[in-house]
């Protein structure tokens, strides 16, 4: 830096004078040449040390700086964003209970708020710094001067800039000369090219473009096909040594790796689900007519008859290509698909019940266990149109969107949900429909986690209002009102309720 | 280096020196009215006489460490500035010196303590009478053995002996440094402070579970003795920057304690206003998080019954008001704006010690409160005078020492 080779296409003019430079052997020397030229009234004026000097600044005039009010105030901000952002994610937004702790505010959230108050004020600290400070500048005129190389040696440099509010040339050089510099030399431009060389241009554009490289290699995956198998940046986030739900495995007799509850315990939480409420079924009722199965069905869950199906599939399906199988509740489907039904799906339970001729295993519930009222009919409306509605339809045709696109899709291993309004469907009891949405049937998954107890008898009250509108015929019209009927053009089915 | 001084400038100021008989009868008044004031703590029921004297000793022992963390910082302080070769404190340092120096006194003050404990009270210590305990987490502690009024005794004996012995040590050196100005000495003394830290580190520790964890000796935070120890370096910063001042006041120590002292001594109070924040934080939100009933029963207690009034009081007192008070540098090269936050430090430090303790004798009520409050003022007064007592006859800055120099040339970097 000390060398400064003037270009050759620059005009001649003379270079410019940017100030004066003092040099010193040692620190108080400096310190008492700097309180001189602050007493004069300079403040433009800096000092270059090989080591830090106590007291300069004092000396040199310098006023505290604002930066750590602007920390401050930074810090501040990193607090209150991070109290506004978990009063927002907790709180409002994405509500998840975490043992029971309150959503809001909590002393949970002062680590986050205190990091991100450190985080703003450590930031702010540095680019604040570095801002204030005017860097990173390249260059400074005193680097034109070689004897300026041993500031970081022995040396002490004193400069009075010529911008200073009282600058004079004549009059600088007589006060800096009046405190026995070893040397006095006027700083002068530094006309060496200003702007950067081109290798560090170069450099920083290879490092951009660099930078594109995974950008373009994103966006080409994103708009291209390929047959290769996908890349696998953390191979072992996505391959875990571990078993999820519906895999297999080998440490078990019977390869499942979910397992079933140990027979004759009770899960927390399970205890009341003794109740019909609960079940959709009298447990009770089923034990005095056949107690054994009512211990294994309490127990596991599991029908002995359904279960034993699945070995010899045949008899399961005595109605294969209608998905009419004996026991399928309001939504699910599953039944047999033309497709003559893999081994490997154990067709839930394809019990023959009630129509199946064979003696019920459930003693199910015929009457619904809540009221039936506009709250309950409305609650059910709203979760069957939210849960049940995208494949059985809005109106239980077993139309819904999800069925529509599936057989737009020509998908084969698709099953047509069943529509609620089969004879079949039709012909169960109450508690049967609450069962099947509790535990699933066929493809259809449970929705236990979804909807209360409550919830579901709401949604099956709702389903059983669908039946009966959906196959109303004039009986069910109060006489006095069935001469608008006839005069009606199309006799659309009765909305009852 | 021989700095030409007047002698007398070092000296305590005349009046103060007879002050220590003085100040021991006050305090001593003070506290034994306290003790009557608590007579109204039980309430006139059938077990008054049992309640009061329950209030009083959990009071005389929260006074106490109120005093006790202060000596303890000064202990701390002494052998960190050891440890770091520090210059800048060389001026201020025969001041802590002196105050390290009252923990063989405070021995004594501590005395009542184990009385009790012989005479086989349970006012404060419910582990002493082993027959009454219901819970089996005491009780195991008792038959392991710790929680016994003989070994409490000896480890009590033990943590005044260690402290006591470290502080004698370091004191003898610094004054055979007046008379002699010998570099070896702060040699010696640098060598051997880094193992008085361990030793200090771990029996602070313990007497913290000993002495204050161990009245509600269910509950257990290994993080406590932290605690009480980050609380009274802020108390001891604020003593340190009250005695100078005062000093300064009376015309001593003018031109060897400088502003530049006292805006270190404003950030180390700073500091540790901060520090005791995320010790007490980080023991409150690990409980809380588990929400374990063994061990949020200590909180349970501190915020019910009045006591949350105090409790929740301490985050703003403690934390949020002194800590924006003085986080700035012109507060903290005031000697007004420093003397209001180190009294207010001082105050805090004694609600702390109130809030550690005093929940545990029962709720909150008010005059048992005030005569708490009047014990206070008078172990601090007896504090103080033992602190003027050693202090007496012996000069206030160690002006042989060879790091005098580079303390009174100190000055802060201009941020």
């Amino acid at each position: 830096m000390s060398e400064h080779k003037p270009t050759k296409n620059v005009e001649t003019r003379p270079p410019k004078a940017c100030g004066w430079m003092a040099e010193f052997t040692n620190e108080h020397d400096l310190l008492e040449a700097a309180k001189k030229v602050r007493d004069a009234g300079y403040t433009k004026t800096d000092a270059f040390t090989p080591f830090p000097v106590h007291g300069i600044d004092h000396a040199l005039g310098i006023k505290p700086t604002i930066l750590p009010f602007i920390v401050l105030c930074a810090g501040l901000t990193g607090l209150c964003t991070a109290l506004l952002m978990q009063w927002w994610m907790n709180g409002v937004d994405y509500r998840y209970i975490i043992s029971g702790k309150p959503f809001t505010i909590t002393p949970a959230s002062i680590p986050v708020s205190f990091e991100l108050t450190i985080l703003f004020s450590a930031f702010t600290s540095v680019l604040g710094m570095l801002a204030l400070n005017g860097l990173p500048k390249f260059s400074n005129p005193v680097f034109t001067n070689p004897k300026f190389d041993r500031a970081t040696n022995d040396r002490f440099f004193l400069y009075v800039d010529a911008a200073d509010k009282y600058y004079n040339r004549d009059s600088v050089r007589e006060l800096l000369g009046s405190v026995h510099p070893t040397s006095l030399d006027e700083v002068i431009e530094d006309s060496s090219p200003s702007h950067l060389p081109r290798p560090i241009w170069l450099g920083a554009l290879l490092l951009v473009l660099a930078g594109l490289i995974p950008a373009a290699i994103v966006l080409n995956m994103r708009a291209s096909f390929s047959d290769l198998p996908r890349w696998h940046v953390f191979f072992d986030m996505d391959f875990q040594p571990k078993k999820k739900p519906q895999q297999t495995t080998t440490i078990f007799a019977d390869g499942r790796i979910m397992r079933p509850q140990v027979p004759g315990t009770i899960a927390k939480g399970q205890l009341e689900e003794q109740d019909p409420f609960y079940l959709g079924h009298d447990p009770l009722k089923m034990s005095l007519a056949d107690y054994r199965r009512a211990v294994f069905v309490s127990a596991t869950d599991q029908d002995p008859s359904g279960d034993a199906k699945p070995a010899d599939p045949k008899p399961a399906d005595p109605k294969p290509a209608d998905p009419k199988p004996a026991d399928d509740a309001k939504p699910a489907e599953q039944s047999p698909a033309p497709v003559a039904s893999a081994p490997a799906t154990p067709p839930a339970a394809v019990p023959p019940v009630g129509d199946g001729g064979q003696a019920p295993k459930y003693a199910w519930l015929e009457k619904l266990p809540i009221e039936v009222t506009d709250e309950h009919m409305n609650l059910g409306k709203v979760k069957y149109e939210t849960y049940c509605a995208a494949c059985h339809g809005y109106s239980g045709f077993g139309d819904g969107l999800v069925a529509k696109r599936a057989l737009s899709l020509l998908q084969d291993t698709w099953t047509p949900p069943t529509s609620l309004h089969a004879d079949r469907v039709q012909k169960q009891p109450v508690g049967q429909i609450f069962h099947t949405i509790s535990k699933g049937q066929g493809k259809m998954a449970s929705y236990a986690s979804s909807l209360s107890p409550k919830e579901r008898w709401a949604v099956v009250l709702y389903v059983k209002a669908l039946q009966r509108s959906r196959n109303a015929n004039i009986d069910d019209v109060p006489v006095e009102q069935r001469s608008s009927l006839t005069t009606a053009a199309a006799p659309s089915g009765a909305e009852s309720k | 280096m021989s700095l030409k001084y007047d002698p007398e400038s070092i000296q305590l100021p005349e009046g103060w020196r007879k002050l220590t008989p003085i100040l021991v009868a006050l305090g001593v008044i003070l506290v034994a009215a306290g003790f009557a004031f608590s007579l109204f703590a039980g309430g006139g029921s059938e077990n008054a006489s049992e309640a009061s004297m329950k209030f009083f000793a959990h009071s005389y022992l929260a006074n106490f460490m109120f005093v006790m963390s202060i000596a303890l910082g000064a202990l701390f302080f002494i052998l960190v500035q050891f440890v770091a070769r520090a210059g800048w404190s060389t001026s201020i340092r025969r001041i802590a010196e002196l105050l390290m120096q009252t923990i063989p006194f405070l021995a004594v003050v501590f005395a009542p303590v184990i009385i009790m404990l012989f005479a086989n009270m349970d006012s404060l210590y419910e582990w002493n009478r082993p027959d009454k305990i219901h819970s089996s987490v005491i009780k195991a502690k008792i038959d392991v053995g710790y929680l016994t009024k003989e070994w409490f005794t000896a480890r009590a004996v033990l943590y005044f002996a260690l402290w006591s012995a470290i502080g004698w040590w370091f004191y003898k050196r610094s004054r055979e440094q007046d008379e002699s100005g010998d570099v070896g000495l702060s040699l010696a003394r640098q060598k051997w402070a880094g193992p008085c830290i361990m030793i200090f580190a771990l029996s602070v520790s313990f007497a913290a579970f000993d002495w204050v964890m161990s009245i509600d000796a269910d509950w257990f935070s290994t993080i406590f003795g932290v605690y009480i120890f980050a609380a009274g370096m802020m108390a001891f910063f604020a003593t340190m920057i009250l005695i100078s001042l005062s000093l300064q006041k009376a015309g001593k120590v003018r031109e060897l304690i400088t502003v530049e002292h006292f805006h270190d001594m404003g950030k180390f109070m700073f500091g540790f206003i901060m520090f005791w924040s995320y010790i007490a934080f980080s023991q409150l939100l690990l409980y809380w998080y588990g929400n374990i009933p063994e061990e949020t029963n200590w909180y349970m207690v501190r915020l019910t019954d009045g006591w949350q009034y105090l409790s929740y009081g301490l985050i703003p007192l403690h934390f949020a008001i002194p800590f924006l008070g003085t986080i700035s540098r012109h507060v903290r090269r005031h000697r007004a704006g420093l003397a209001f936050w180190a009294v207010w430090a001082l105050v805090v430090h004694w609600l702390d010690m109130t809030f550690l303790v005093m929940p545990n004798a029962g709720p909150l009520s008010f005059v048992p409160m005030l005569g708490h409050f009047l014990g206070g003022f008078g172990m601090l007064l007896v504090f103080l005078a033992f602190f003027l007592a050693k202090a007496s006859g012996t000069p206030l800055v160690p002006m042989r020492d060879p790091r005098l120099p580079e303390a009174l040339t100190y000055a802060n970097p201009i941020l």
